[in-house]
């Protein structure tokens, strides 16, 4: 997030698009709810009419994957109507002309038609955004589980900048990271092309300064594979080994079908897990993790605060915390690693990584602190691009033009599937569902579809479909609802037996690489 | 206050009268509860005031009932404010705890934190440090019984719709220990995904609530909504207070009318 | 008698509330939010009220497992560390270290992701580092 959570309290209009706030962010709702008491403005777009959505001033139902349609629209009417912050633009951002000739050319009747929305709901959107003091997007995985994610996500920060509504307290873009430390995972280097605090692997002094520090002669400088890479780097017989801690990615990758072959070829699958999930099953060698309650470390929350994990309890039966797992591994392997505690390791990353430079576990007590925080008197950063200082020098306007999804309906599968969470559980269920208390609030998956969809397949709430898509098909109970509009049907991703990674489309983005699980075409019918 | 609390723990706990004393600690830079076992351990101990009064209370009394269940033997000291007594007072009525296996380690709160909470009994009968404050007028219910109804329904049906049955009212409530709870019964209460159904998710958790809560207010400060859930408890407690002259907790040994048969008195 | 607090952070959304776990005679026995976080300020939703609940679920794994004659079996943690290193060994011996991939975690520490990327860049020698942040 480029803001802090507690600034959404004081903003004048949160405009909250492809995020189901309050089941999948409670805390954060919380913020919004006070917000709205505070008599802030709510601007909701989303296909599912969601719990948030309730609260909103403006409800914009779109067609799933027209996000980019609906925000270059918003933007055409914010220059039309002269809306834009002009100041902001010319002293802060670059390539502002070549964004306005193509928003100049979009034509407000074909986004109405191409989002399924009014052009009055986009010009009422628009204004709400624009005309407010203080304006803060709000987004999810709703934005960027799609193949056009990054376009979606460049289309938000145009939005913003347009408006200089970014770089000031309780403004700005505010992505909500789905769990818990995918934050901290991607700060500590777990992607193909950067190394701890987003230092390039391609950059040789980042490099040499990371060799130098672990003592070897040199590190890989290429990029590495993603996961959809590596996966069908099995197939073509270039990735013989994969070594998974704590992901289940046959429950939560899209065309689950298709993972399970790729892990079941691979020559040596290592799985690092607390539970013996769908993946760990298929594993050579599986090596019991232990939980957040039986270990020391930090996470990252959304909005870059560090803080710790404390052990609570001893690690049960003879698992071990993850960190010692992969010490006794790189031991055995012959390259040396002689740490103690989660704290040693801190000490390095905090030598090796400017963002972390001036944290340690003891100025960890109390608040936490938020990086950026170079220096140990550095207070910690609680929001981004001050006073529109952006990380790259100035703000870079894109021209984004609508690509529509990469699967679309048709006769044979009408219907379109979105995916996402229910309140009481957390991604593939591995926890939740092993959690009395949540499984027995919501102990199975369910598909939501609309009245009249269901009156066309001769079904009732509770009754069970068989659902299909181009990739396989499942089985489960459907729950009868409004929330989705005619046409669309929504389904938890959370349980493995009604697997509805099964169904979902695996293309992905061709920047971030992350897969389009929000759009893909169904076919339900009555068992 | 917080020294003479301090020599009359240290006192409980050298003379052996207790096994442990329940109270709040300050550590990693917050403030927890904690369980001290000698007069020694008593450095970091605090009365849950951090920037302004009361601000750190924790339900010690559900811990207690944990303690008391896992060494049944054992005597207890424990923190209390007026309204953690009235806790004790209905939780030894309702057979959670044995009277004479807890004491009481009371002080009362200041008059701002009684105005703010519109409390009934700011301060507790053991009191052991602090001065007996005054109780305060229910002015916020007054307020809301002034509306017409329609306002008032409009009013909780908006507050109830942001909730997202985090069930943290009931499980932070020291008063609320049932083994199975009514609000995950689904012959009452839907289940399935939000919104909650309301107000049968309230105003079901308002009636169970009627005899037994105290008015703690620790609903109100973990509900992730801000929903004014001890609004609507005192409004409960003033119609049992009214109608059935009953407040629960205000005296040791009282009767709660719901669980009695014949005429109200 | 041993009754403590820990002071942690939620493991599963990116809100990143506070709470305390409680624990008696080491096992867990509730979760109570802390008041003064400023994150959640002393409230949680339903997922981090019953964390404490899976954490010593009986289907924990417990012990290292190898697949044997097609069967996972439970084996002591040399048996399984020696195992896992040799055949790494082996894979980039024979196919070079961009023949391994790493998938690292949304779910656990900050420490423990930054020791699998080590061990993938430093030891292996492959940036083949990725974890589904993207899902
Ligand atoms: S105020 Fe809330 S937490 Fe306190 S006793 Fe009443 S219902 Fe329970
Ligand atoms: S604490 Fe608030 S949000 Fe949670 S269940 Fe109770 S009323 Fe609902
Ligand atoms: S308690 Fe709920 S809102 Fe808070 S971090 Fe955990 S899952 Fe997220």
């Amino acid at each position: 997030m480029t803001n802090g959570v507690a600034e959404l309290e004081n903003t004048d209009t949160i405009f909250i698009i492809g995020s189901n706030t309050a089941t999948a962010h409670p805390l954060v709702a919380t913020r919004i709810f006070r917000a709205l008491e505070k008599g802030a403005k709510l601007v909701v777009a989303d296909p599912r009419k969601n719990q948030i959505a309730e609260f909103a001033d403006l409800y914009l139902q779109h067609k799933p994957g027209s996000d980019v349609t609906l925000l270059n629209g918003m933007m055409k009417v914010i220059l039309d109507q002269g809306l834009q912050d002009q100041a902001f633009i010319d002293a802060n951002t670059e390539e502002f002309d070549g964004f306005k000739a193509l928003i100049d050319g979009v034509d407000l009747d074909a986004c109405a038609a191409a989002t399924g929305l009014t052009v009055d709901g986009i010009e009422q959107a628009a204004a709400l955004y624009a005309k407010a003091g203080t304006a803060s997007i709000v987004y999810c995985m709703g934005i960027t589980q799609h193949t056009n994610g990054v376009d979606n996500v460049k289309s938000l920060a145009n939005l913003s900048m347009v408006t200089g509504n970014i770089g000031r307290e309780s403004t700005g873009v505010n992505p909500l990271r789905g769990q818990n430390n995918v934050q901290g995972a991607c700060d500590m280097g777990g992607l193909p092309n950067v190394l701890t605090g987003y230092q390039p692997v391609t950059l040789g002094a980042a490099s040499k300064k990371f060799a130098d520090a672990w003592g070897v002669d040199e590190l890989p400088t290429q990029i590495g594979l993603t996961i959809p890479e590596m996966l069908s780097g099995i197939e073509e017989e270039k990735v013989h080994a994969l070594w998974v801690m704590g992901e289940n990615p046959v429950v939560s990758d899209p065309d689950a079908d298709h993972v399970v072959k790729a892990l079941e070829k691979v020559d040596l699958l290592i799985v690092q897990d607390i539970f013996l999930t769908p993946t760990a099953r298929l594993a050579d060698v599986v090596l019991p993790g232990c939980s957040f309650a039986e270990k020391d470390g930090t996470f990252v929350n959304t909005e870059r605060r560090i803080t710790r994990v404390r052990k609570a309890v001893e690690p049960v039966g003879e698992s071990k915390a993850d960190w010692e797992i992969i010490r006794d591994v790189s031991n055995a392997f012959g390259f040396e690693m002689a740490y103690d505690s989660p704290e040693e390791i801190f000490t390095e990353i905090a030598e090796l990584t400017p963002s972390y430079g001036g944290v340690s576990y003891g100025r960890l007590e109390g608040d936490g602190i938020q990086w950026p925080c170079p220096t140990p008197e550095h207070p910690g950063t609680p929001f981004l691009h001050k006073d529109g200082r952006f990380t790259r020098g100035k703000g870079l306007f894109h021209a984004i033009e609508y690509k529509g999804p990469a699967e679309v309906v048709d006769a044979e599968y009408p219907l379109w599937m979105t995916t996402g969470r229910v309140y009481a559980h957390y991604h593939t269920g591995t926890m939740t569902r092993n959690s009395v208390a949540l499984d027995r609030e919501i102990p199975e998956g369910f598909l939501e579809i609309h009245p009249e969809d269901a009156a066309a397949i001769g079904v009732c709430d509770g009754h069970r479909v068989r659902l299909a898509s181009r990739r396989g098909e499942i089985e489960t109970r459907v729950s009868i609802t409004e929330r989705v509009e005619k046409g669309v049907v929504f389904m938890p991703f959370h349980f493995e037996e009604a697997n509805v990674n099964k169904l979902t489309n695996p293309s992905f983005d061709p920047i971030a690489k992350i897969p389009e699980l929000k759009v893909c075409a169904v076919a339900v019918e009555k068992i | 206050m917080i020294e003479t609390i301090k020599q009359h723990v240290a006192g409980l706990l050298t003379e052996k009268k207790i096994a442990g004393f329940l109270g709040l600690i300050e550590k990693n830079g917050h403030v927890a509860p904690h369980l001290f076992k000698d007069g020694e351990s008593l450095a970091g101990f605090t009365l849950g005031d951090r920037k302004t009064a009361g601000d750190a209370r924790y339900p010690l009394n559900k811990t207690l009932v944990t303690l008391s269940r896992a060494y049944p033997e054992e005597t207890f000291g424990v923190l209390v404010r007026g309204c953690d007594e009235r806790g004790l007072y209905g939780l030894f009525r309702l057979n959670q705890l044995t009277e004479d296996r807890v004491i009481p380690v009371g002080f009362s709160c200041p008059a701002e934190l009684s105005e703010a909470c519109e409390c009934r009994k700011p301060y507790p009968d053991s009191l052991v440090a602090g001065e007996k404050t005054e109780s305060s007028q229910l002015k916020k219910v007054a307020e809301m019984d002034g509306k017409d109804l329609a306002r008032r329904f409009d009013f909780w049906t908006a507050q109830f719709v942001k909730c997202v049955k985090c069930y943290g009212c009931r499980d932070v409530c020291p008063m609320c220990f049932c083994k199975e709870c009514s609000l995950e019964c689904e012959d009452l209460v839907a289940k399935g995904d939000l919104p909650v159904e309301v107000p049968v998710f309230h105003l079901t958790r308002a009636m169970h609530m009627a005899d037994r809560c105290v008015d703690c207010g620790l609903c109100d400060e973990a509900c992730p909504s801000d929903i004014p859930l001890r609004l609507l408890y005192k409004k409960t407690a003033q119609i049992m207070d009214t109608d059935y002259g009953f407040t629960s907790g205000l005296n040791k040994n009282e009767r709660s009318p719901l669980s009695q048969m014949g005429p109200a008195k | 008698m041993e009754y403590k607090t820990t002071l942690t952070t939620c493991t599963y959304c990116g809100c990143g509330c506070n709470f305390y776990l409680e624990t008696l005679d080491g096992k867990l026995t509730n979760t109570i939010p802390c008041k003064t976080s400023p994150v959640n300020e002393g409230k949680l939703c339903i997922k981090g009220w019953n964390v404490h609940q899976f954490v010593q679920n009986d289907r924990r794994l417990k012990k290292p497992l190898l697949r044997k004659g097609g069967e996972l079996v439970e084996v002591e943690w040399e048996e399984a560390l020696a195992y896992t290193a040799d055949r790494l060994k082996a894979v980039t011996a024979e196919k070079g270290g961009d023949a391994v991939g790493f998938l690292a975690s949304a779910k656990v520490t900050n420490e423990e992701n930054y020791l699998l990327q080590k061990f993938a860049r430093a030891a292996i020698g492959t940036n083949n580092v990725d974890h589904c942040a993207r899902l």
